[in-house]
């Protein structure tokens, strides 16, 4: 194991980190982390798709929403066998915990009820996934990591273009549709944007870019996402509660709602005469939403059933 | 003006992988006449998730070019496709994005 010292040396060179035998317990610690909340991220997307494409209006586009389905399945599977390697149990960390206790982000809690609410989840989650994985894939000190984001990012790419391509088409077609896309749009468009977490202001110290796990601040996150998501909705008719404004030469995107704000995830909307705090907002998150306990139910009933017929009719 | 259009369809990359449809193989031809365009193409699979999304590329593809009115598909599954029917610019591109082919 290396010395602190030496170990910090090795992250500011730039090199990459290639197993738990060149890392500090520290860097193990914060890594596992970051791989379990991608992990778990990717994971229970699976679910929360496959409830909302099961209502998809044609059979190519029920294919594509499985086809999205099966990546993100595959993605949760890269972090969690990066994990296995680091020492932990996989079979454990999936089968064994508590719902609480998954680390993703709350956006997937509220339930997507709606083919239109599916699409524009590809349009806006896998937008933030993208941000957030094209990161790690260009700046991660971990390098088992780095390279087994090669084929995820041409894969978050295309459930981006299943996205979009309804998107656009749900607003082209006008009416009672156009209405419907955006009023997911009015509730998914918040949740994306708190999804890279608290503001640089708020967040004083980050251990994940000290290491190198990542290379941009949740703000620089967000405003890639916004620079993406904006101009997009504009372009196909759909209103957002954001505007670019250049300041200094500059280019930010700016919220025009009290970020963060009240939300009620059972009637899933927002209250912007309603500032709240951010301690609010980690209750909420810790507290987790609607769907959490029969999202992770869909995959661990089955597991422990199984597990326990399998046993009795072995025995 | 084939020429022209097969040099169109190889800027349609597939949606799902970093090559482009003719480099994959999957144009099986190209004809035209009084600017009724018929391109007869595959899928590398029955199942292809992002059929609709090739077809819609390949359709507004053509369309651009000059002198092109209409754009006829014909989805066919004879020959069925395989890897064989890949260039080696396609194998390449596959190759380095880490695809066995």
């Amino acid at each position: 194991m290396p010395t602190a010292a030496e170990f910090d040396q090795t992250i500011k060179s730039g090199e990459l980190i290639e197993s738990p035998k060149e890392m500090t317990p520290e860097y193990l610690r914060e890594l596992k982390h970051t791989l379990i909340v991608s992990g778990d991220t990717e994971l229970i997307s699976a679910p929360a798709y496959y409830l909302a494409a099961k209502r998809a209006p044609s059979i190519n586009a029920f294919m594509t929403g499985i086809a999205i389905i099966q990546d993100e399945l595959a993605h949760a599977h890269i972090a969690y066998h990066i994990l296995e390697e680091l020492g932990e149990d996989q079979e454990k960390l999936i089968f064994s915990r508590d719902p609480k206790s998954f680390r993703y982000p709350y956006a997937f809690d509220v339930p997507l009820d709606t083919w239109t609410e599916l699409v524009v989840a590809n349009g806006m989650y896998d937008q933030a996934g993208f941000c957030l994985l094209g990161d790690i894939h260009d700046k991660c000190s971990y390098g088992p990591w780095k390279r087994g984001l090669n084929k995820v990012m041409a894969e978050e790419n295309f459930h981006l273009r299943n996205g979009r391509t309804w998107m656009k088409r749900i607003s082209a077609s006008g009416g009672s549709a156009k209405d419907e896309l955006q009023r997911a749009v009015d509730w998914m468009f918040p949740l994306s944007v708190e999804w890279f977490g608290l503001p640089d202001d708020l967040k004083m110290h980050s251990t994940q870019l000290e290491y190198r796990l990542k290379g941009l601040t949740n703000d620089q996150l967000r405003q890639w996402w916004l620079s993406t998501v904006v101009p997009y909705c504009e372009q196909i008719g759909i209103k957002v509660p954001a505007h670019k404004e250049t300041r200094d030469g500059k280019d930010l995107w700016e919220l025009d709602y009290p970020f963060p704000c009240a939300f009620d995830a059972e009637a899933k909307r927002w209250d912007f005469k309603q500032p709240g705090s951010w301690d609010e907002v980690l209750v909420r998150w810790r507290a987790r939403g609607p769907r959490n306990a029969e999202m992770v139910a869909m995959f661990q009933e089955e597991f422990h059933k199984f597990r326990k017929t399998h046993h009795k009719n072995g025995s | 003006m084939t020429q022209r259009l097969w040099t169109a369809l190889a800027e349609v990359q597939d949606p799902e992988m970093p090559v482009n449809l003719v480099d994959l193989g999957v144009i099986y031809g190209i004809t035209e006449r009084d600017g009724v365009v018929e391109v007869n193409l595959t899928f590398t699979a029955m199942g292809c998730p992002a059929s609709d999304f090739i077809l819609e590329d390949v359709r507004e593809r053509l369309l651009r070019e000059a002198g092109v009115r209409e754009v006829r598909i014909n989805v066919v599954w004879d020959p069925p496709w395989t890897s064989a029917l890949m260039t080696e610019a396609g194998r390449d591109a596959l190759e380095s994005w880490g695809l066995a082919v």
